[in-house]
C-alpha cells in the first residue's frame, strides 16, 4: 500500500537497521526482536525456484490468511522450476519471485527490519532469501474479524441496515460501494508508537475545503500517543475545544451516514479497530440530523426534525423550569395545577431542588446500571427501578408524584437525539441548570443558558462557526433548506455546510423535474 | 480583525435600541401626547444618525476615540475619550442595576441585588472576554426569540381587547410646547441618542459602504416600534397610570387574562426585558473597553476585567431605585446632550475646516 511508503519516510530519519545478507542473521534478529513469541511462524524452506539457497517465510499466526499463503506462496514457491532465474544473485532473486512467482496482488521490495517488523505485525507475510540483503512482503491479510451486521446505536427504519465493522478495510469497502467514483481519496495514516493503528482520511476530491483538509492532516500528524484504541482518542485530539460539554465532530457507526456527509463536503476519519468513525467539521445543528430524515418523506422528516429540537431543549430545561415554576413562580400555574401540586409536595420533606437532584441521580445510576449490567440480570433492574424507586418513593413521600413525571419525561426526551454525544451533553448540563433554578429561579435560568449560548457561539469546529447558519448568518441564499426543516431532495441545492467548498453546489437548480403524465385510457 | 456583516449591524441596532426601552413610559410629560414626542424625537434622532455617519465616513477604518484623537489631537481628543469611555461605563452600568431593580420588583424579592448583579454582569463580561464577533452572533440568536414575544405580547393585548384608543385623546390638549419639552434634551438623549456607541463599532462592519443605509433603515424600523410600544401602553393604562406605574409594560401584561392558562405573563415579560437589558449593558461595556484600549493602547483583554470592577462597585452608588431612575430619567439626559450633540458637532465643524480626506488620514 502507498501509504505505508509515506510511514517509513516518516520514520527513516531515526536510524534504520538494514537486513543482513545472510538469512540466519535476518530470521534469528526477526524472532529476538518478538522475544520467541509462540504465535510468529518462521518456515524455512528451499524452492526449486532457487534450489541451492534457503528461504524464509516470516509471519504472525492469526493476522494472516494461512490459506492464502499457502495458496499464493508455499506452493508457487516450492513447486516452481524457474531455471533461468538459478544463478541469479541478490535482489534479482527476489525481483523473480515478485514478478513470476508469488501470485499475490501487492507484493512489495523492502530493505530494512523495522519495516519487515512494522508489516508483519500490520498482517503481512515476509519472504527472505539467503544472500539477499533485502526482503518481499505479500498482503495476506486475514484472520478472524466480526461479519458485517446491523448497525446497533443509529437505528433506522427507511434506510440501509448495516453498519461499520472493527476492521478498517471493510470499512472503506462499505464507502467505496456506497460512492463509486475516484474523486473518494482515501488517506491512510499510521498513528501509536505501540499500536501502530491505521487511521484512515476519507474526502471527496473536488467538493472538500483544501484548507480544512491540510488542518486535520496538520492534527493528525501532531498526534503523539502510544496507542489508538478507538476514534475517541483522535477525536480528542483533534478536536478545536477541549474545555467544551459540546462535541465537535460528528461520530457514526453507519457507511450512509459517512457517504452522506463526504457528499456535504466534511472529511472523515476511519480508525483501525473500531466501527465508529469520526466526521468534521460539524456545526450544532448538524447533531439533530438522523440520516432517516433523508429517507423519509420530507414533510414527516421535518415534523421529526422540529419535535428533536423541542425534545432537547426540554431534556435540558425541563426539571429547572419545574424547580423554578414550584419554589419561586408559583403564581404562573392555573390556580387548580397549582393546587394540586402543593398537595402533592405537602408531605414531601425536601425542598424542589434536593427532591429534583435525588431523582435525576436515581435515574442517572439507573441508566448508567442498564447499560453496563450482564444482559442475565436486565429484568430484576427493571423491577426495581420502575416499581421500587418510582412507585414506592412517591407513596412513601420521599419525591411527589408531579416531580417522578417530569424527570422521566426528561429522560426519555434525551432518547430522542440521534447523537448519542449530544445527548450526554444535556445531562450534564441539566445538573447546572437545576442548581440555578433552585437558586435563583427564572433569573438563574436565564443567565445559565446566556452563558452556555455565549458559549457556543465561540465554538468552531475545524474553523467553521458551530452555531453556522444561524449565528453568523448565512453567507449564501438558501442554506436553511436542511436546518430547521429538510425540504425535498430538489430543492436543496447547497451543501449545508457553511465554509468554502471547493463544489457547494449539490444539484443545478431548485426545481422538481417535471413529470409526465400518462393516462391508461385509449 | 474582527468583523461584522451588515445583517449583524442591522440587528444589533435593533436591539440595542429597545433595550431597556419598553421598560419605561418615556415622554410622560407629554401626557397621552407621548407618542409623539416620542415621534419627534426619533426623527431628531436619525438625523444625530446621520451626522455620526458623516463623520464615520471621514475615516471608516477609526473608532470613536480615533475620531477624538483626529479631531482633537491626541492629548485633548485621548482625554475626550477617555470621558466618554467612562460615559459608555457609567451607562452600562445603569442597565446592570435596571436588572438588579427589575429582578427584585419582578421575580425575586427575597435574593440580594448584588448576586443579580454580579451574574449579570458576569454574563456580560465572558461576552465582552469573547470580543465583538461573538457578541453580535448572541445578538442574533436572541433576536427571533425577542421578536417573537414581543409579537406574542402585542397580539394577545390586542386579543384580550384592552387598548382603547380613546385614552390617547385628546392629541395635542396643550398644544405643542409639552410634547416638545417633553422631547427635547430628554427622549433625544435616550434612547435616540445612544446610537453614538455605534461609532465604536461601525469601522468593524465589513461593507463600509453601506453602514449609512443599514443604520439608518434599522434606526428608523425600531423607533417605529419603539413609538408602536408607547402607544400601546398609554392606550392600555393611560396617561395617570402610566405616570405612577414603576414598571407601566408589566402592568400591561399583568392585565391579560386568557382562556385560564395564559395568566401572569409578566414573568415572560421580565425575562424578555433582560435580553434588551443584556444586550445594551454588553454594548456599552464592550464600548467603553475599546475605547479605553484605544486611548490608552492597554490591550483590549487586559481593560475587560477592570471595567468590569469599576461597572460592579459603581452600581451600588444609588441609594434606591427611585433615586436611581431619578438619576438616570432626569440627572442624567440633562448633560449627556453634551456627548451626543455637541462633540460630534464639534468635530463635524472642526472636519470642515481641516478638509479631510476619505480614509487617508492617519490615525
Amino acid at each position: 500500500m502507498e501509504t505505508k511508503g509515506a510511514i517509513m519516510n516518516k520514520q527513516s530519519a531515526e536510524a534504520l537497521t538494514p537486513f543482513s545478507p545472510s538469512l540466519h542473521a535476518n530470521v534469528q534478529a526477526i524472532r529476538n526482536r518478538f522475544g520467541g513469541s509462540c504465535d510468529l511462524v518462521i518456515r524455512l524452506f528451499s524452492s526449486d525456484a532457487a534450489p541451492e539457497r534457503e528461504l524464509a517465510i516470516i509471519y504472525v499466526d492469526g493476522i494472516v490468511d494461512s490459506e492464502t499463503i499457502n495458496e499464493s506462496i508455499m506452493e508457487p514457491l516450492m513447486s516452481l522450476k524457474l531455471p533461468q532465474y538459478r544463478y541469479q544473485k541478490g535482489g534479482k532473486l527476489l525481483d523473480a519471485l515478485r514478478s513470476c512467482v508469488v501470485s499475490i496482488g501487492s507484493v512489495q521490495e523492502i530493505n530494512t527490519m523495522d519495516e519487515a517488523l512494522l508489516y508483519m505485525t500490520d498482517g503481512l507475510c515476509i519472504i527472505l532469501a539467503d544472500g539477499c540483503a533485502a526482503a518481499l512482503t505479500a498482503d495476506v491479510n486475514g484472520g478472524s474479524q466480526r461479519a458485517v451486521s446491523i448497525a446497533q446505536t443509529q437505528t433506522v427504519i427507511r434506510g440501509p441496515q448495516y453498519g461499520f465493522v472493527e476492521n478498517i478495510r471493510t470499512n472503506i469497502s462499505l464507502i467505496r460501494r456506497i460512492i463509486r467514483s475516484p474523486d473518494l481519496h482515501v488517506q491512510m495514516h499510521k498513528i501509536g508508537k505501540q499500536t501502530h493503528s491505521n487511521v484512515a482520511v476519507l474526502y471527496l476530491h473536488g467538493i472538500v475545503n483544501e484548507g480544512i483538509l491540510k488542518e486535520v492532516y496538520r492534527r493528525l500528524a501532531a498526534i503523539d500517543i502510544d496507542g489508538v484504541l478507538e476514534s475517541g482518542y483522535i477525536e480528542e485530539f483533534i478536536q478545536d475545544e477541549t474545555f467544551t460539554l459540546f462535541p465537535t465532530l460528528l461520530n457514526t457507526e453507519r457507511p450512509d451516514s459517512v457517504a452522506a456527509a463526504l457528499l456535504e463536503g466534511r472529511i472523515a476519519v476511519l480508525v483501525d479497530g473500531t466501527p465508529i468513525a469520526l466526521m468534521a467539521p460539524t456545526t450544532f445543528f448538524s447533531f439533530f440530523q438522523s440520516p432517516e430524515d433523508y429517507y423519509q418523506r420530507y414533510d414527516i422528516a421535518s415534523f421529526v426534525r422540529i419535535i428533536r429540537y423541542v425534545a432537547y431543549i426540554v431534556s435540558m430545561l425541563l426539571p429547572a423550569l419545574y424547580i423554578a415554576v414550584t419554589t419561586y413562580h408559583q403564581e404562573m400555574l392555573p390556580t387548580t395545577l397549582l393546587i394540586s401540586l402543593a398537595a402533592q409536595r405537602e408531605g414531601i420533606p425536601f425542598p424542589g431542588l434536593v427532591e429534583a437532584l435525588l431523582m435525576e441521580m436515581t435515574f442517572e445510576v439507573l441508566r448508567e446500571a442498564g447499560l453496563r449490567m450482564p444482559r442475565a440480570i436486565g429484568p430484576a433492574i427493571s423491577i426495581v427501578g420502575a416499581l421500587v424507586l418510582g412507585q414506592s418513593a412517591v407513596q412513601a413521600g420521599i419525591v411527589s408524584a408531579g416531580m417522578v413525571i417530569v424527570v422521566s419525561f426528561t429522560a426519555i426526551s434525551n432518547f430522542v437525539m440521534p447523537e448519542f454525544n449530544m445527548a450526554a451533553t444535556s445531562r450534564i448540563i441539566r445538573f447546572g441548570f437545576m442548581l440555578m433554578a433552585g437558586m435563583l429561579g427564572f433569573f438563574g435560568i436565564f443567565v445559565s443558558v446566556l452563558f452556555m449560548l455565549i458559549h457556543l457561539t465561540s465554538l468552531r469546529s475545524f474553523g467553521v462557526p458551530y452555531m453556522s447558519p444561524l449565528a453568523p448568518g448565512p453567507t449564501r441564499q438558501g442554506l436553511f433548506r436542511d436546518v430547521f426543516i429538510r425540504l425535498p431532495w430538489w430543492a436543496i441545492v447547497l451543501r449545508p455546510l457553511d465554509m468554502n467548498l471547493r463544489n457547494p453546489k449539490r444539484r443545478p437548480n431548485g426545481k422538481k423535474p417535471p413529470a409526465q403524465r400518462h393516462t391508461d385510457k385509449p | 480583525m474582527q468583523q461584522i456583516g451588515k445583517n449583524q449591524l442591522s440587528i444589533l441596532i435593533i436591539i440595542f435600541l429597545i433595550g431597556s426601552t419598553p421598560l419605561f413610559e418615556l415622554g410622560i410629560k407629554a401626557k397621552q401626547d407621548a407618542w409623539i414626542a416620542m415621534t419627534v424625537a426619533a426623527a431628531a434622532g436619525l438625523l444625530l444618525t446621520v451626522m455620526y455617519i458623516r463623520i464615520q465616513k471621514r475615516a471608516p477604518e477609526a473608532g470613536l476615540a480615533e475620531l477624538y484623537m483626529m479631531h482633537f489631537g491626541k492629548w485633548i481628543g485621548g482625554a475626550v475619550g477617555l470621558i466618554h469611555a467612562c460615559w459608555f461605563a457609567y451607562e452600562s452600568m445603569r442597565n446592570v442595576r435596571d436588572v438588579g431593580e427589575l429582578t427584585m420588583m419582578g421575580l425575586l424579592t427575597l435574593t440580594p441585588k448584588w448576586i443579580v448583579m454580579l451574574l449579570i454582569l458576569s454574563v456580560s463580561a465572558y461576552t465582552v472576554s469573547k470580543g465583538l464577533e461573538v457578541f453580535v452572533r448572541i445578538v442574533q440568536l436572541l433576536f427571533p426569540v425577542a421578536a417573537l414575544s414581543y409579537l406574542f405580547v402585542i397580539l394577545l393585548l390586542l386579543i384580550s381587547r384592552l387598548p382603547d384608543i380613546s385614552r390617547l385623546q385628546p392629541v395635542l390638549e396643550n398644544g405643542i410646547a409639552p410634547v416638545m419639552k417633553a422631547a427635547f434634551p430628554d427622549l433625544l438623549s435616550f434612547p435616540f441618542g445612544q446610537m453614538i456607541t455605534m461609532l465604536v463599532f461601525w469601522k468593524y462592519v465589513h461593507e463600509k459602504k453601506i453602514i449609512g443605509r443599514v443604520s439608518y433603515w434599522s434606526q428608523a424600523g425600531v423607533s417605529l416600534f419603539l413609538i408602536l410600544m408607547n402607544m400601546l401602553i398609554m392606550s392600555v393604562l393611560g396617561p395617570e397610570l402610566s405616570s405612577l406605574s414603576a414598571l407601566p409594560l408589566l402592568e400591561v401584561v399583568q392585565l391579560i387574562r386568557l382562556a385560564n392558562i395564559l395568566e401572569r405573563l409578566d414573568v415572560i415579560v421580565t425575562l424578555l426585558l433582560f435580553i434588551g437589558l443584556y444586550v445594551k449593558m454588553t454594548a456599552l461595556y464592550m464600548a467603553s473597553v475599546f475605547t479605553f484600549s484605544a486611548v490608552t493602547g492597554i490591550p483590549y483583554r487586559h481593560c475587560v476585567m477592570p471595567i468590569a470592577l469599576v461597572i460592579y462597585a459603581s452600581s451600588f452608588l444609588e441609594a434606591n431605585n427611585t433615586y436611581h431612575i431619578w438619576i438616570g430619567l432626569d440627572v442624567t439626559l440633562k448633560i449627556v446632550p453634551l456627548l451626543q450633540v455637541a462633540l460630534p458637532l464639534l468635530m463635524l465643524a472642526v472636519g470642515i475646516r481641516k478638509k479631510y480626506k476619505d480614509a487617508k488620514i492617519a490615525v
